[in-house]
């Protein structure tokens, strides 16, 4: 057999063993970066000042990446089929007015509209699937239509913050356990169900396939409309709990609460090493991707430059992370 | 696969030919003569005077849109470059004798960031989406940082000649607009570079093989980009006298909204000057009509949205028919 | 097993099958041949699911079967293996075989080391060595092959199809190949087998059926039949008619239109050597993954690589489309939308693509130079289209090709490359690209044919260069240019192997 593969197939410099080592490394590259760069932010942190590393300190970054971990975690989704959900911003932005206004401070409201505004959320993202699948259009589009019209649908309904979240509610954000706080715990467990889900059900595996390469995966009889729909309804869900979390967080929703989340969303996601064309990468990245940036923002702060510079440091990062992690396609000629 | 050839179909070409390059501009007449009829001041002068005033900056961010979108990329980083053009403005004089230095620095900056996008998506693969996102953030972090936050200082009379002043009974910043969308029509449509562009665009590996340079080509599609982004950031910060960091929000999407009704594909390659600039006038002329007949502001918003996804379907439908 | 009547198809504007039958029984391998635009390709697909016929009956096991989509044919125990592949690169071998199929293990959840083990075994009954965990895209094309029919033998198959699945199969992995056929056929499977080499035909397959133009000519038992019985229900006239005479004299000596010297692209390619004299059309010929597309390729500055490209005996400066290009070589690729249509652009402009700077007129791209230059295309080569504003995408496959043609020959008079230049091109197109090239090289022009049809090679080659892993294995002329002394030479060292 080996005489007969053809040269390129066992180059005589490379032994196989090597070639596999590259390959494993170069599935966790993304991975590995980030967490180093995590690390050497927490060692910069803890030698600028002793109040970074500190279990408060720590509670706060976490809690501070809550709603962008919630958000990115549902873009991720889309991302992995090689798509995009520029709605998300807008979706977060309905659910917290919305919550808000119909709650009123009032927990009795709260135990029915919070379910019905997320099923609405993950309705909407829904019909963003079932858009891009009836008309064809690339999700950029749609997504960025859709957001648009909810944007204007929101400030329909309220130009300004409206209503108010009810007190007892508090506790999601600020209560901790173990020093982490409720939100951003129930945050880690939803990321841990998605990887449970992407790696391990039928239905997870689909949504790689169906990124990797659309046409191969209709020939295997995946349904494109079942994960279009699952892929877009899970992102819509995910904004929907980030804008109901936030609303919490800050006592009030807004209708303006989810602009600077639509692109933001996108950063951790491409960062934690998955490629925007679709079928490489996954949560984890995406959860260490949010840290990342939180644990930088959070630098930043301490160093008291301006908050401005956040801005310049979180573009520094996206144009660093994918130029090292070239997509292999493009060698592929 | 072999057997399934694409069909001829040649007579029905022509009518869908000429549909497809010109049914944008059709659809403006009828929406300016429909909108002439729901509401007759919607043709007046002083409100044509006024969507004109609003429309050219749009024009001219658009027709760079335009290349880079042809050349199969997006520039998001257009909104941030008309922002840091406007801030420029504001941070020599406040008289005339610093308008040379604030055009030629606006210039080089756009230019600048078009070359810094288009470096990245041709030499380091990175998707334009996410490499001009990065650009723009960064951009906007510098611009916020220089400004701490908002922008003092007045703008030179001379750009708020050019924003608001008139030649002739028209607007010159519609003048300006005009001839920059000439000037890079027949670029486009009529030069080597845009037969280059729209072959790149269309088919790369089709443009190596007859010995055309992509990087080179895509690249000069960011840069022009850059240049009239910021090109319109000078004329936004005239028109509007005042000058913020967020100048030019929304120009992004805008622009690329405005080339995607017009019939410029996403997937590169094919698409026109005069199509795109009639996307931007759509989309204008709907917004005015929708504070014309009185309906709340928010309906533009939602108008938008739905447009947006209609002509989007609009063209897709076509091509697969 | 399966049995098929009276099935039609078309597609807008052309019919591709018009009332076909089929008839498979279990146990048997059932070969079904044809020219390309014969109908194999949708007959195929529409077995599977893939398309919907327009009219007529499927019947599985004797039961009337309507598929809803590729799923439910899957379902029923139809697996096809397509010429393309249908594998995701990024997912890992064990992946792809089970794609559908994962095993599960506690709370219904994939359970990844029984599915890999179970695709292991798998490969194992193919007799396959590969690392399961390996990205699939990472195999060489031979490899992939192994994992598509690795897929198949997850369910129980009731009917197998292979289209072309030796294509790109060495001699000792086809040999492997049958025996797996074989093996299927003895446990009662209706095996589907589409191939262009009638020896394996004559090999493999109980009987052939014969389709022409979206006909059924015939079926006929293997053992009733011989090649040559084949070759005319196939092509319906004799092969002599087919080809246009080989070039009168041989070319006379002198600098070569084009060669390559000691090219290598690192690999792909090694030190490859070999001229093409004016007027001379030169057969490069050798199985998929040899090396002669990378050959093409490099010269044009796609590929990186070593040695010289050497045109009318003047050594290149840099290999790259534009040297090439200005130096008078063109090349016509295999892949006429992916690498060579501007689909977008009317038929005037893809007319132009290689030589635009000689339409510009003090900067300006000149409409009428390249009106002018489209009509004289068209009417050169007998393009049926709309005339130079038509668009190009809804042409067929020959008028595509002879748009290219143009483009070409327009650009270079010296040496052409023409990589498969009939591949998806209409048998009636085909003898006249044939034609088109025989002139060509009669009026000087050096012709390089990549080409994987042998009776192409043998019939238009002046001279036969071949192939192999990468290397050069040898050269024929006059009468040693014959199928079986091609195959040898392609696929040597598997002989020796085996």
């Amino acid at each position: 057999m080996t005489s007969l593969d053809p040269p390129h197939q066992t180059p005589p410099q490379t032994p196989r063993q090597n070639t596999r080592l590259k390959q494993a490394f170069g599935r966790n590259a993304p991975l590995l970066v980030v967490i180093v760069l995590i690390i050497a932010m927490v060692i910069a942190g803890a030698l600028m000042t002793d109040r970074f590393l500190t279990l408060r300190n720590f509670t706060n970054i976490v809690e501070q990446s809550t709603g962008l971990g919630l958000v990115s975690l549902g873009q991720t989704f889309a991302v992995l089929t090689a798509g995009i959900d520029l709605s998300v911003g807008s979706v977060m932005s309905l659910a917290s007015t919305l919550a808000s206004g119909l709650i009123d401070k009032d927990v009795a409201q709260a135990a029915w509209v919070i379910p019905m505004v997320l099923l609405l959320c993950a309705l909407i993202g829904a019909t963003n699937g079932l858009l891009i699948h009836q008309l064809g259009i690339h999700p950029l589009i749609v997504t960025l239509g859709t957001g648009t019209v909810l944007q204007g649908l929101t400030l329909l309904y309220a130009l300004s913050p409206v209503g108010g979240m009810p007190r007892a509610l508090e506790f999601v954000a600020y209560e901790t356990v173990l020093g982490v706080p409720i939100g951003a715990a129930i945050m880690m467990l939803l990321f841990l169900a998605a990887a449970v889900f992407l790696g391990h059900t039928r239905a997870g595996r689909d949504i790689y396939a169906f990124g990797d390469d659309a046409e191969a995966a209709r020939l295997v009889g995946i349904n494109r409309a079942r994960v279009l729909l699952t892929v877009y309804g899970f992102s819509g869900l995910m904004a929907g709990i980030a804008g109901v979390y936030l609303a919490i967080r800050f006592g009030v929703g807004q209708p303006y609460l989810g602009v600077n989340y639509t692109l933001s969303s996108i950063t951790p996601v491409v960062v934690g090493g998955t490629m925007l064309s679709g079928g490489r990468g996954g949560v984890l990245g995406t959860l260490l991707g949010v840290f990342l940036v939180g644990v930088l923002n959070n630098l930043l702060n301490f160093l008291q430059v301006s908050t401005h510079f956040q801005l310049v440091a979180q573009g520094a990062i996206i144009i660093a992370a994918v130029s090292i992690y070239v997509d292999t396609r493009r060698s592929r000629t | 696969m072999t057997d399934a050839d694409t069909p001829p179909r040649m007579r029905s070409d022509l009518v869908k030919s000429v549909l497809a390059r010109h049914g944008v501009v059709l659809f403006l007449a009828g929406l300016l003569l429909i909108g002439g009829l729901l509401q007759p001041s919607f043709l007046g002068a002083g409100n044509l005077n006024n969507m004109l005033l609003q429309l050219a900056p749009l024009l001219l961010v658009v027709v760079g849109q335009t290349f880079v979108i042809l050349s199969r990329g997006l520039d998001l980083s257009v909104a941030s470059v008309m922002a840091t053009a406007a801030v420029f403005t504001t941070l020599f004089s406040a008289d005339d004798s610093a308008v040379v230095k604030i055009i030629t620095l606006a210039l080089l900056v756009g230019m600048g960031v078009g070359l810094v996008n288009g470096l990245l998506v041709t030499k380091r693969s990175v998707s334009p989406f996410l490499a001009t996102l990065a650009t723009a953030i960064m951009l906007q972090g510098i611009r916020f940082a220089l400004t701490s936050g908002a922008p003092s200082g007045n703008i030179p009379p001379f750009f708020k000649t050019i924003g608001t002043g008139r030649m002739a009974g028209v607007p010159i910043s519609v003048v300006i607009a005009i001839v920059v969308a000439v000037v890079f029509g027949i670029i486009l449509h009529k030069m080597a570079y845009g037969r280059r562009l729209l072959i790149v665009g269309g088919n790369p590996m089709a443009g190596r093989l007859v010995g055309i340079n992509p990087d080179r080509t895509i690249l000069w599609a960011y840069v022009i980009s850059g240049g009239l982004a910021a090109l319109a950031g000078l004329t936004l910060a005239g028109f509007a006298g005042v000058v913020d960091n967020n100048v030019g929000r929304g120009f992004e999407l805008d622009s690329i909204v405005a080339a995607v009704i017009g019939g410029v594909a996403l997937s590169g390659g094919r698409g026109t000057i005069a199509g795109a600039l009639s996307g931007a006038a759509i989309l204008v002329a709907v917004f005015n009509l929708v504070l014309l007949v009185g309906a709340p502001i928010q309906f533009q918003i939602i108008i938008k949205g739905t447009v947006i996804i209609l002509a989007a379907a609009f063209y897709v439908r076509r091509t697969i028919h | 097993m399966l049995s098929l009547s009276a099935i039609q198809k078309s597609f807008p504007g052309v019919r591709a099958l018009g009332g076909v039958d089929l008839d498979v029984r279990g146990g048997e391998v059932h070969a079904l041949v044809g020219e390309n635009g014969a109908g194999k390709s949708t007959m195929i697909k529409i077995i599977a699911g893939a398309y919907q016929p327009n009219a007529g009956t499927i019947r599985l096991a004797g039961e009337v079967v309507r598929w809803s989509g590729p799923e439910a044919a899957k379902r029923a125990g139809i697996h096809v293996i397509y010429q393309e592949f249908v594998l995701f690169p990024n997912l890992s071998v064990a992946e792809n075989i089970m794609v559908g199929n994962e095993i599960r293990g506690r709370f219904g959840l994939i359970d990844h080391k029984a599915t890999a083990a179970a695709a292991a075994r798998i490969l194992d009954r193919l007799g396959v060595r590969l690392d399961v965990a390996a990205p699939a895209g990472s195999l060489s094309i031979a490899d992939q092959q192994m994992v598509e029919i690795a897929k198949a033998l997850v369910h129980e198959v009731r009917v197998l199809i292979l289209d072309e699945p030796s294509a790109v199969l060495s001699t000792k992995e086809v040999d492997l190949l049958f025996g797996v056929v074989r093996q299927l056929r003895a446990q009662g499977v209706a095996v589907i087998y589409v191939s262009h080499r009638l020896d394996e035909i004559f090999a493999l397959c109980d009987r052939v059926t014969i389709l022409k133009d979206g006909l059924k000519v015939a079926t006929r038992a293997i053992a009733d039949t011989d090649h040559d019985g084949l070759v005319r229900l196939m092509v319906g006239r004799d092969l002599a008619q087919y080809f246009p005479p080989k070039a009168a004299n041989p070319p006379a000596d002198g600098p070569a239109a084009l060669a390559f010297r000691g090219v290598s692209v690192p690999g792909r390619v090694r030190d490859a050597t070999l001229a093409v004299r004016p007027g001379e059309i030169v057969g490069l010929a050798g199985l998929i993954g040899a090396g002669r597309t990378e050959l093409a390729l490099a010269a044009f500055g796609i590929l990186p690589m070593t040695g010289t490209i050497e045109v009318k005996g003047q050594a290149l400066r840099r290999a790259d489309a534009q040297h090439l290009i200005r130096a008078g070589v063109g090349f016509v690729t295999e892949d006429r939308k992916g690498q060579g249509l501007f689909m977008n652009l009317d038929v005037a402009r893809n007319v132009t693509g290689a030589s635009l700077s000689s339409y510009l007129r003090g900067g300006f791209v000149s409409d009428k130079a390249e009106q002018i230059a489209a009509r004289e295309e068209i009417a050169h080569f007998a393009v049926a289209c709309r005339g130079p504003a038509g668009a190009v995408d809804s042409l067929s496959g020959g008028n595509q090709q002879k748009i290219l043609f143009g483009r070409w020959t327009r650009a270079c008079r010296t040496a052409l490359i023409l990589d498969e230049p009939t591949r998806g091109v209409d048998v009636g197109a085909k003898s006249e690209i044939y034609r088109i090239m025989r002139t060509l090289a009669d009026s000087g022009v050096g012709i390089l044919m990549i080409s994987s049809e042998l009776q192409e090679v043998v019939g238009m080659s002046d001279r036969v260069v071949v192939m192999r892993e990468g290397a050069i294995s040898g050269e024929l002329t006059g009468e040693r240019i014959t199928e079986e002394d091609i195959m040898k030479l392609a696929a040597q060292s598997g002989r020796k192997a085996a």
